[in-house]
């Protein structure tokens, strides 16, 4: 096949190569899903994912969010303290925003870097050492050897660390708020505008994050190719292409439950 | 056992093209050519891991193009191989590696998949390694554990692609040795790609040559060493003066 001349012809190409990237990436959800439900014993490998996945970002992730928690409060704070000298609506706000979006969004982008790019990183080096086509001949699906159990380890240990990570947001927005606002613990937490609605658009929110993280990594990593830097390539469209799933997903998510719960 | 006929593919750019190739059953086939000429590639094709995009590939009587995934699967019980790199996974132990085919394609109890990776081990003169991690081991091991991987499960054919490159003479010369004893032994087909032209054509029933995706030689190991085509005649003996 000719390769495409002008921009009108690059512009064609680009485009046909993202829809049949797109379609590839569903492919292996769809597989991924199927697995899930009718794959290959292999005792105790989600367990060992959910230990990676789970257990060694716990540290990095509570750090995280309790910086990002004293930063929204700080600056809540300020902005509210112009518009009017009242912090009583503080508390009660941070928490929806955080039970809503914030806990589950930054906690995904987090993973997105660290469990993320782990994962093309390991797919991808499998793949240009063989490795996978061995698996191949070993009637190994790679989907199912390799991707299934990070996939239901990130399945649930993304919405344990939302939880948790959430948990350490609010006690590091609380105690900003009493040190730089004198605003009360009893005050700031304030949970009267979280409702149920809330709470399953954020648990929402880490599922599809968790179920998307390892699809597009795993994704990213079956597709490299050459050497080391076909791994380092991959593991870079690993984090960007997770970090973007997991916008576009706030957004449709948000918009769906705005549409759903009003 | 083996029949391509008219094989065109392309990755980016031409690989293979118009490649028709027979290996008969029982037969030690080797596949020899310069560098990027093709040949693991055509490895790959036979073993159903690469699509052409024309041609027709038929391995044990079966088109091989066009198979669904699981019936590709059935088919690879049939074939063991050795890949260019070893291919070990390096988070299993060596027993763990030299197992992996026996617990996916076959419905055995764990102490005679143990007592078949012993053999194995012992036959590829690794005994005791089965602990071992593939980090662990020199060029010349993994090579051996990757040759013991590719026979364990008895397949009718086995693939080696180049088994002994990167090793010494001595252990080069041990390696062919053992595929030469391992296919007497059992009978099987083997395709072997290897640089190594003087110990592969000391073992091989056929020659095939690539040369830019392109097989411009097949016949006997005798018509190989005599054959007067040039660039087989350059290649096969060695000399630095010719075409290629």
């Amino acid at each position: 096949m000719k390769a495409p001349t002008g921009t009108l012809g690059q512009m064609g190409a680009g485009a046909l190569g993202l829809l049949g990237g797109g379609a590839r990436l569903l492919q292996v959800f769809r597989k991924t899903l199927y697995f899930s439900l009718n794959g290959s014993p292999q005792p105790g490998e989600v367990a060992k994912y959910m230990y990676i996945i789970g257990n060694q970002s716990l540290v990095f992730l509570s750090v995280v969010m309790g910086f990002i928690g004293m930063i929204v409060v700080y600056q809540g704070g300020i902005q509210l303290l112009r518009v009017i000298p009242d912090m009583s609506q503080l508390g009660s706000t941070y928490l929806e925003l955080l039970v809503k979006d914030l806990a589950a969004t930054i906690c995904a982008l987090m993973l997105a870097t660290r469990v993320g790019a782990g994962i093309a990183a390991e797919v991808g080096s499998m793949v240009v050492t063989e490795q996978v086509d061995a698996l191949r001949m070993c009637s190994a699906d790679p989907i199912d050897y390799l991707i299934r159990p990070r996939f239901l380890a990130s399945l649930a240990m993304t919405v344990v660390l939302v939880v948790i990570a959430g948990a350490i947001a609010a006690i590091t927005g609380m105690l900003t708020a009493q040190v730089f606002f004198n605003v009360r613990p009893s005050t700031f937490l304030d949970f009267s505008q979280v409702d149920f609605e809330d709470v399953v658009l954020g648990l929402t929110k880490a599922l599809a994050y968790g179920a998307a993280i390892p699809v597009i990594s795993g994704y990213c990593g079956l597709s490299a190719h050459g050497g080391s830097q076909g791994v380092g390539s991959a593991t870079t469209r690993a984090v960007v292409s997770s970090s973007l799933a997991i916008i576009i997903l706030d957004f449709v998510l948000t918009t769906a439950a705005l549409l759903l719960f009003g | 056992m083996i029949d391509l006929a008219h094989v065109c593919l392309e990755l980016g750019r031409p690989i293979l093209n118009n490649v028709s190739l027979q290996v008969p059953e029982g037969c030690l086939y080797g596949l020899v050519g310069p560098g990027a000429s093709g040949k693991s590639v055509l490895l790959k094709v036979i073993t159903g891991l690469l699509s052409p995009q024309a041609g027709s590939v038929r391995v044990f009587e079966q088109e091989v193009l066009g198979l669904p995934e699981h019936e590709l699967f059935e088919l690879r019980r049939k074939i063991g191989m050795q890949f260019q790199n070893n291919a070990l996974f390096d988070f299993m132990t060596v027993a763990q590696n030299v197992a992996f085919p026996l617990r996916r394609l076959f419905d055995l109890d764990e102490t005679e998949i143990e007592d078949r990776v012993s053999e194995r081990l012992a036959a590829v003169g690794l005994p005791g390694f089965e602990t071992r991690f593939p980090s662990g081991l020199s060029g010349g091991q993994k090579k051996r554990v990757a040759v013991a991987r590719a026979t364990i499960g008895e397949a009718k054919l086995v693939i080696y692609d180049e088994p002994a490159a990167g090793l010494d003479p001595v252990s080069s010369q041990k390696v062919f040795e053992l595929l030469r004893r391992e296919q007497q032994r059992s009978g099987t087909t083997v395709v072997m790609v290897s640089s190594d032209i003087e110990r592969l054509l000391s073992v091989t029933d056929r020659v095939g040559m690539m040369l830019a995706g392109e097989l411009v030689f097949e016949g006997t190991t005798a018509q190989a060493k005599a054959s007067k085509h040039p660039h087989v005649h350059q290649f096969i003996n060695g000399l630095a003066e010719g075409p290629l």
